[in-house]
């Protein structure tokens, strides 16, 4: 029983897996389930796992029970008006009675939504399913190359394949035990192992939810609710920073504070007390604070092209100062660096490099620019200096503006990136960044 | 047997359905909510109200950068301990020289080192069956401690320290335990994966309407209604700190000790914003923004 939904969910980037079916399988038992809103319920507090999720999360839900195909940026009412199964049940709702034909149909999508939530799901069932897993045999051995083989099977098998869902979960759980002793190695595609893209029973089923019983206890107007029409389009954490998501990118920075919890034994004030108590030792303990943070921001602003995104980055480092306490300091230059980076905007007040490479090596350094310019600007000279500045800050990264495909684009990118790890200037970018900061120790 | 019966909130605190659906998952599932939303919008609220609804005993962990797992389930104070082994030394010493005077231990003997383990809340809920046990703000803590307390949270057993005693609960017992982030850091995948996930949106008009009504349900209509049409207008403007439930709440506290002309007139001088708006650079904006905006007639109510 739906055990291509994780399948479904993964294929919207929500994280999904046997264990997920697992879990369900507990709720059923403690009689969590009821209806197909139950369903939405229990999926979502146990696979949405950030707000980002909750819109891909409710498209897999509907594509998966309600049949519902939701496009990108499409409305879910849009969406639904013109799903085979709203028509179907339209159909049968329109004809107990007459008068509903004058129903709005918004009104009648909401009725919709009710009733497919209120439905009750007979989750015992077990249908059709059972033949083919009975020819399965859960005991094969995993050896190399039986993928090809059951690929060309898995075309023939297509049409059965969408029935494994009725296949009862405990039935199919203990199988897929049995099988996932024998495996040994990632799969794709085949009809037998444990694996993505092909049509075995225990990962993707090629199943589309179809054999929904719409219509059923009635009552409850939640299917509106739990939509949360709001959440439907969460941040784009892929756009460049602005306003909006810049909380969002707040919230990654928070990886760059190094933080500890730990106590150490202070011995000469504890020495120093003992002595002063006559005698009578008690160890001081103190904590141990090490949250210095120290960030270097090197910032192209030369060029029109620029301006914008300075004023979000300078936007984010205030912010993040304002909120937690540590070393910041700014340079600006154009385009690249040669022998000196400039302390003020209007580049009047000039730094050398070498004061800046004379620095903690435990600097963070983020530079920013869009990293394209005329070839001859970036010379041997700015190269060695760029090169001195990575090698000496080993937690250094570039953020680059301008989007990732045009990057192969301008030469100078390209010898750059030779000299940093280069990053998006996007939450998420920037959040790849730290992460791939804090792996590198010193 | 613990209480898992579907809890809608109380006279005090409106549990949205899919709020009270999750929590009600959690407890019969016996796994921790996770809680995420904006400051403000009732996420340590919920076990707080439900605790003193269903009359259960609640303990709170509330974290801090300095948070341990030895704070949360118990630690054994070497300190106490040693102060006490020389103080018996000491008092030994007395003896001999014939003074009857000794130095206190508190009642605790060191021969019975379970009287130096601090036993946290989770040791002290795990001891309770059938209790609540809130982690307020996990995102506040160092980033190694949430993957230790999923460790610690998923066996349910307990060693205390240097005295080897268990405390041990059973399935059935498991205090309902809920998580709160508001989402300063993000929370490893792994943490995430053992809670049952509820993210508390900001509420639209209509449920503030409600919300404000729970709390101060003999507020005058008209004001409420002003007020939110203000504070949403607020909301709108981008700010640095946006006001969230709590101000709003403490806003018409102070707005009720007014006669309702005067607040009215109050409301839309916007009056009383130093608690709505909480930095220099946001209460400029607002100045810029909103305060002719508002005294033109009808302005408020365009958002």
């Amino acid at each position: 029983m739906f055990e291509s939904f994780p399948e479904v969910c993964r294929s919207y980037g929500v994280k999904a897996d046997v264990r997920s079916l697992l879990l369900l399988q507990k709720a059923i038992d403690r009689q969590l389930i009821h209806t197909v809103g139950d369903i939405y319920s229990f999926f979502k507090g146990s696979l949405v796992k950030d707000p980002t999720d909750i819109g891909p999360y409710t498209q897999a839900f509907y594509e998966y029970f309600v049949g519902v195909d939701v496009g990108a940026g499409e409305r879910l009412n849009d969406a639904i008006a013109r799903a085979e199964t709203f028509k179907d049940w339209l159909e049968d709702f329109v004809q107990a009675d007459d008068r509903r034909r004058d129903m709005e149909l918004d009104d009648l999508i909401n009725q919709f939504l009710d009733e497919v939530h209120t439905t009750t799901y007979d989750i015992k069932r077990v249908l059709d399913g059972e033949d083919i897993l009975k020819e399965d045999d859960p005991d094969m051995k995993d050896d190399d190359g039986g993928d090809r083989a059951d690929a060309a099977n898995a075309e023939r098998l297509l049409d059965k394949a969408a029935d494994y869902r009725f296949v009862d979960l405990e039935e199919l759980r203990k199988r897929m035990e049995k099988v996932m002793e024998q495996q040994t190695r990632d799969h794709q595609g085949g009809s037998h192992w444990v694996g993505t893209g092909g049509v075995s029973p225990y990962g993707h089923g090629g199943a589309a939810m179809g054999g929904i019983r719409v219509g059923g206890t009635g009552g409850g107007r939640m299917a509106r609710e739990v939509m949360g029409d709001p959440q439907y389009y969460p941040v784009d954490i892929d756009a460049q920073i602005n306003d909006d998501n810049i909380d969002a990118t707040l919230a990654t920075l928070k990886g760059v504070i190094e933080e500890t919890n730990q106590r150490y034994l202070d011995i000469p004030l504890t020495v120093k007390e003992g002595v002063a108590q006559g005698g009578l030792f008690l160890p001081v303990e103190l904590d141990k604070t090490e949250d210095k943070l120290q960030v270097i921001l090197l910032i192209d602003n030369g060029g029109y092209s620029m301006d914008y995104y300075i004023r979000a980055v300078q936007a984010l480092f205030k912010k993040m100062k304002t909120r937690y306490q540590h070393d910041l300091e700014t340079y600006y230059f154009h385009n690249t660096i040669y022998k000196y980076v400039y302390e003020d905007e209007r580049r009047t007040r000039k730094v050398p490099i070498e004061r800046i490479l004379s620095k903690d090596p435990n600097y963070r350094v983020f530079v920013i620019g869009d990293a394209a310019m005329a070839p001859y600007e970036l010379h041997e000279g700015s190269i060695i200096a760029w090169g001195r500045i990575s090698e000496k800050f080993k937690k250094s990264v570039w953020l680059n503006p301008v989007s990732e495909k045009h990057w192969h684009i301008t030469w100078t990118t390209t010898m750059l990136r030779k000299i940093f790890k280069m990053y998006t200037m996007t939450p998420r970018g920037i959040e790849k960044a730290i992460l791939g900061m804090n792996k590198k120790k010193r | 047997m613990a209480e898992t019966s579907l809890w809608n909130g109380s006279d005090k605190y409106l549990c949205d359905r899919e709020l009270a659906q999750a929590f009600h998952m959690a407890r019969v599932l016996g796994m921790p909510l996770l809680i995420e939303g904006e400051p403000g919008t009732g996420k340590t609220e919920l076990p707080l109200q439900y605790a003193k609804d269903s009359d259960i005993d609640l303990f709170v962990y509330p974290v801090g950068s300095k948070s341990t797992v030895d704070q949360f389930v118990a630690r054994f104070d070497h300190v106490k301990y040693l102060r006490d082994s020389q103080v018996e030394v000491l008092n030994a010493q007395r003896d001999e020289k014939g003074l009857s005077t000794k130095l206190s231990t508190g009642g605790r003997s060191t021969d019975q080192l379970k009287d130096y383990v601090m036993q946290g809340p989770a040791a002290k809920a795990y001891s309770t069956p059938n209790s609540v046990l809130l982690i307020d703000e996990i995102d506040k803590a160092p980033r190694e401690f949430p993957n230790d307390l999923l460790y610690a949270l998923s066996h349910r057993k307990f060693v205390m320290p240097e005295s080897g005693d268990v405390i041990e609960v059973s399935e059935e017992d498991m205090p309902a335990i809920v998580i709160t982030s508001n989402r300063e850091q993000e929370l490893p995948t792994a943490f995430k994966g053992r809670c049952i996930y509820h993210y508390i949106s900001f509420p639209p008009p209509d449920t503030m309407r409600d919300i404000v009504r729970k709390h101060y349900p003999k507020a005058d209509d008209e004001i409420v209604q002003q007020a939110i049409d203000v504070f949403y207008q607020l909301r709108q403007l981008g700010l640095e700190r946006s006001p969230s439930t709590r101000e709003l709440l403490n806003w018409l506290k102070y707005m009720q000790t007014f006669a309702k002309a005067e607040t009215m007139e109050r409301i839309k001088k916007l009056d009383g914003l130093g608690a709505l708006i909480k930095t220099q650079d946001d209460v400029r904006r607002v100045q810029r923004n909103l305060m002719d905006d508002i005294k033109k007639p009808g302005g408020a109510s365009r958002y």
